[in-house]
């Protein structure tokens, strides 16, 4: 670009000394002259032309249109001043014209300067030779000399000027259809005609066709045709010529392996100089229906696993429009398909006029991400765990969601069976407790009533008997607590419970089997919010928690503390023991089914993992805190009930 | 003056009655409510029988029995065991740690004084009751 920049100043700077050199041309060689003020007119003239051009944009002299006018201008003042000049002799013009001629014709700058250097050379010699240098009029000829030499470099730059343009707009078209044309998805041919012969291909032929550019090039392109195509080919390239363009469809291509490929052609004439060549684009229907089967093969299995998904599946519009369903939604709602598709997920799964609530499909529209949540039905006794995920574009917006219904009323039920099978394993391991607890008062019975048998003094047995009252109601309370604990968990029987109260009973129940009275009891109970639950199973988080505090600390003592309190949304539940701890490996897996320290007998492993069950049932989350030695607390936040 | 029984039993009404059989038998019923105070009365007093309960609170009956067999002094005093823990492996361990004689509640008057007197030394007499 320096040299656009430089291109005016280098014009005027050549003009400016072919002016000078003029002008010394015309005055010094003055003797013959016949119009002096004729010459000062045209030296004049000559200057104000150049400085005219200084005012003239710097575009214009890029510009061609503009260069010739000038080159003429030049010549036609230059040649006039030379004719002014005295004694102009007719060799001086041959000289003259025979630089514009090599300048024309020369696209080499450095070897003209070096033809003008040798020219005004020769002809300053000649000049000598002749004697004319050393005459009076000898200035006048010695200014010939540089004269030619200023004019072959004037000449010369604008003639190499202008060739460059035009070679450098060449060569920019010719590199963006080249890299167009390397670089296509399809087979591209350039064709001569008469013979459609090939002048060119692309990579994209010489991978499809199995030859190589230098093999295809010079070949006549119907000569890659089968013989019983070649009619239907010549048929098309007589409509090619015709009309410049035209389209064929699935043609056999004869690849250099001998197999054939299957193309569609579209040829269309380009003028690239002179001469016509048409272009071919090949198309490749091999690659297309490769590409289609395959996107037809991932169809069908992707619709494969869609419908063979035991559970419900179901593709929704982020307006709960249903797109797909799988067959076990069909099976399920008994409808077809065509009364499925189209319609609101919630009218025709649910019969409701808005989305239900708790939906997790609301959730991932609102989201976009994945939800679940379980739903009770109780008309059915069943429950459905429903998950939903979102499917995204590449910008990251909804483009529908997968509801992905699964059938948990099994499981669930399994669940409660489990619940209630750790519930009697729990009455087990309390029997000994128990047995201990009644067999005291019961030894009080049998030792006080056979004093009493024996005692002589009716008066004395009132005390006993009132000793053996005492025992027996001891032992009926017992059987109560037991009673409480065994009451069957049913999932319809849920009420307002008190916490604390609960606790209590835990509590009491705990220390039948357990009668460590090393470990000291601190209870801080604030009043707090009744829970929507069954009282059994909270019963069952509580004592399974208060009896793991008395074993954690056998034989060491400390302190228990259950403490309740009213948060904001929720009833938090604290069991603090000062026991061995939990050591920080096993805190991850405490939760786990099976998992257990204690010895085989000892334990199920399944007590925390129906404190969790229990716990997470109602919504409720349960923490753990336990440093070795020191202690363990846990603790459990119920929600509040929402219609309180 | 009969012969001195400790009964250490945390248990008040299961003390009471056997202070008052043993007392009609004519023994000397010293009595105990938890594993420390049985400590305390067998530093201060010379005892013929030991009655032990295990389950007792500041220091249970293992301990008490432990520490009875393995002092000099008071290994020689036979111990019962009157106890709510009825399984074998506790009666097994009782053994192990020298009681003399492992009874579990509940138990019958007669029971309790076949063994008493067994560990007394006064067999005959006791069949004959």
């Amino acid at each position: 670009m320096m040299e656009e920049q430089d291109r005016k100043r280098i014009i005027l700077t050549l003009r400016w000394t072919a002016i000078i050199v003029t002008s010394y041309l015309i005055l010094f060689g003055r003797g013959r002259v016949t119009d002096l003020q004729l010459s000062h007119l045209l030296i004049a003239g000559y200057l104000l032309s150049n400085v005219l051009l200084t005012f003239l944009p710097k575009k214009w002299f890029s510009n061609s249109k503009f260069f010739y006018p000038l080159v003429i201008f030049d010549t036609g003042i230059v040649s006039f001043g030379m004719y002014l000049s005295e004694k102009m002799t007719i060799d001086f013009y041959l000289v003259f014209f025979l630089i514009i001629i090599f300048a024309s014709i020369s696209r080499n700058f450095k070897l003209l300067m070096v033809i003008g250097g040798i020219t005004a050379l020769l002809y300053g010699v000649l000049l000598y030779s002749w004697g004319l240098l050393i005459t009076e009029n000898g200035s006048s000829y010695t200014l010939r000399i540089p004269f030619i030499f200023i004019m072959t470099a004037f000449y010369g730059y604008i003639v190499q000027t202008l060739t460059k343009e035009k070679h450098q707009e060449l060569t920019i078209s010719e590199d963006k259809y080249r890299g167009l044309f390397e670089n296509a998805n399809e087979g591209i041919i350039i064709l001569r005609n008469p013979q459609w012969q090939i002048v060119d291909v692309n990579r994209e032929v010489e991978k499809a066709s199995g030859f190589t550019k230098e093999e295809l090039i010079q070949k006549e392109f119907l000569d890659l045709f089968t013989p019983e195509e070649i009619e239907k080919t010549r048929d098309y390239f007589k409509e090619v010529a015709e009309k410049g363009e035209a389209r064929a469809d699935s043609l056999s291509l004869k690849k250099k392996d001998g197999t054939f490929l299957e193309v569609d052609l579209s040829t269309k004439r380009i003028d690239l100089g002179d001469e016509p060549f048409y272009q071919v684009i090949i198309w490749d229907l091999t690659k297309q229906r490769r590409l289609e089967k395959k996107i037809r093969e991932s169809k069908r299995n992707l619709e494969a696993i869609f419908d063979g998904i035991r559970d419900q599946l179901s593709l929704q519009a982020p307006d709960y429009e249903i797109l797909r369903v799988n067959k076990a939604v069909i099976e399920n709602y008994q409808k077809t398909y065509q009364e499925l598709i189209g319609r609101k997920c919630y009218e025709v799964y649910y019969q409701r006029s808005v989305p239900c609530e708790r939906c997790p499909v609301s959730v991932t529209i609102e989201t976009k991400q994945p939800a679940s949540s379980i739903m009770k039905f109780s008309e059915r006794n069943g429950a459905l765990q429903i998950f939903s995920y979102p499917i995204l574009d590449e910008k990251g917006s909804l483009l529908s969601v997968i509801e992905y219904v699964k059938d948990i009323t099994e499981e669930q039920r399994l669940q409660e069976q489990l619940i209630q099978s750790e519930k009697l394993a729990g009455i087990g391991t309390l029997a000994s407790g128990v047995t201990h607890e009644i067999n005291n008062p019961l030894s009080g019975i049998i030792g006080m009533a056979e004093i009493a048998l024996e005692e002589e003094e009716p008066s004395k047995n009132k005390e006993y008997l009132k000793d053996i009252l005492n025992c027996a109601q001891r032992i009926g309370e017992i059987v109560k607590g037991l009673k409480s604990y065994s009451r069957a968990a049913k999932k319809e029987d849920l009420s307002p419970v008190d916490l604390n109260d609960v606790l209590e009973e835990s509590l009491k129940m705990v220390r039948l089997a357990i009668k460590t009275t090393s470990v000291e009891v601190i209870k801080k109970f604030q009043p707090i919010e009744k829970i929507q639950a069954n009282v059994g199973e909270v019963q069952q988080v509580f004592t399974n928690l208060i009896n793991n505090a008395f074993q954690a600390m056998d034989g060491k003592g400390g302190k228990l503390i259950l403490s309740t309190r009213s948060l904001k949304d929720s009833v938090e539940v604290k069991v603090s023991d000062h026991g061995m701890g939990i050591p920080q490996k096993y805190l991850s897996q405490i939760f786990d089914p099976f998992f257990t320290t204690k010895k085989p007998g000892e334990g199920t492993g399944l007590g925390l993992n129906i404190v969790y069950r229990i716990v997470t049932k109602y919504e409720a989350t349960i923490d753990v805190e336990s440093k070795e030695q020191v202690g363990t607390t846990f603790t459990i936040k119920f929600p509040k009930r929402r219609d309180e | 003056m009969g012969k001195k029984i400790l009964v250490a039993d945390d248990e008040e009404v299961i003390r009471k009655f056997l202070r008052i059989h043993l007392a009609k038998l004519g023994y000397e019923v010293k009595e105990a409510a938890d594993g420390e105070q049985a400590m305390e009365q067998l530093g201060k007093d010379d005892f013929d029988l030991l009655i032990c309960d295990i389950l007792m609170p500041k220091k249970d009956g293992w301990e008490v029995i432990k520490e009875v067999k393995t002092n000099p002094k008071t290994k020689n005093i036979p111990v019962i065991v009157l106890t709510a823990k009825n399984e074998d492996s506790d009666m097994f361990k009782g053994y192990d740690l020298g009681v003399n004689y492992y009874m579990t509640k509940p138990f019958t008057k007669g029971q309790l004084l076949y063994g008493l007197k067994l560990m007394l030394g006064e067999t005959q007499e006791a069949i004959r009751t």
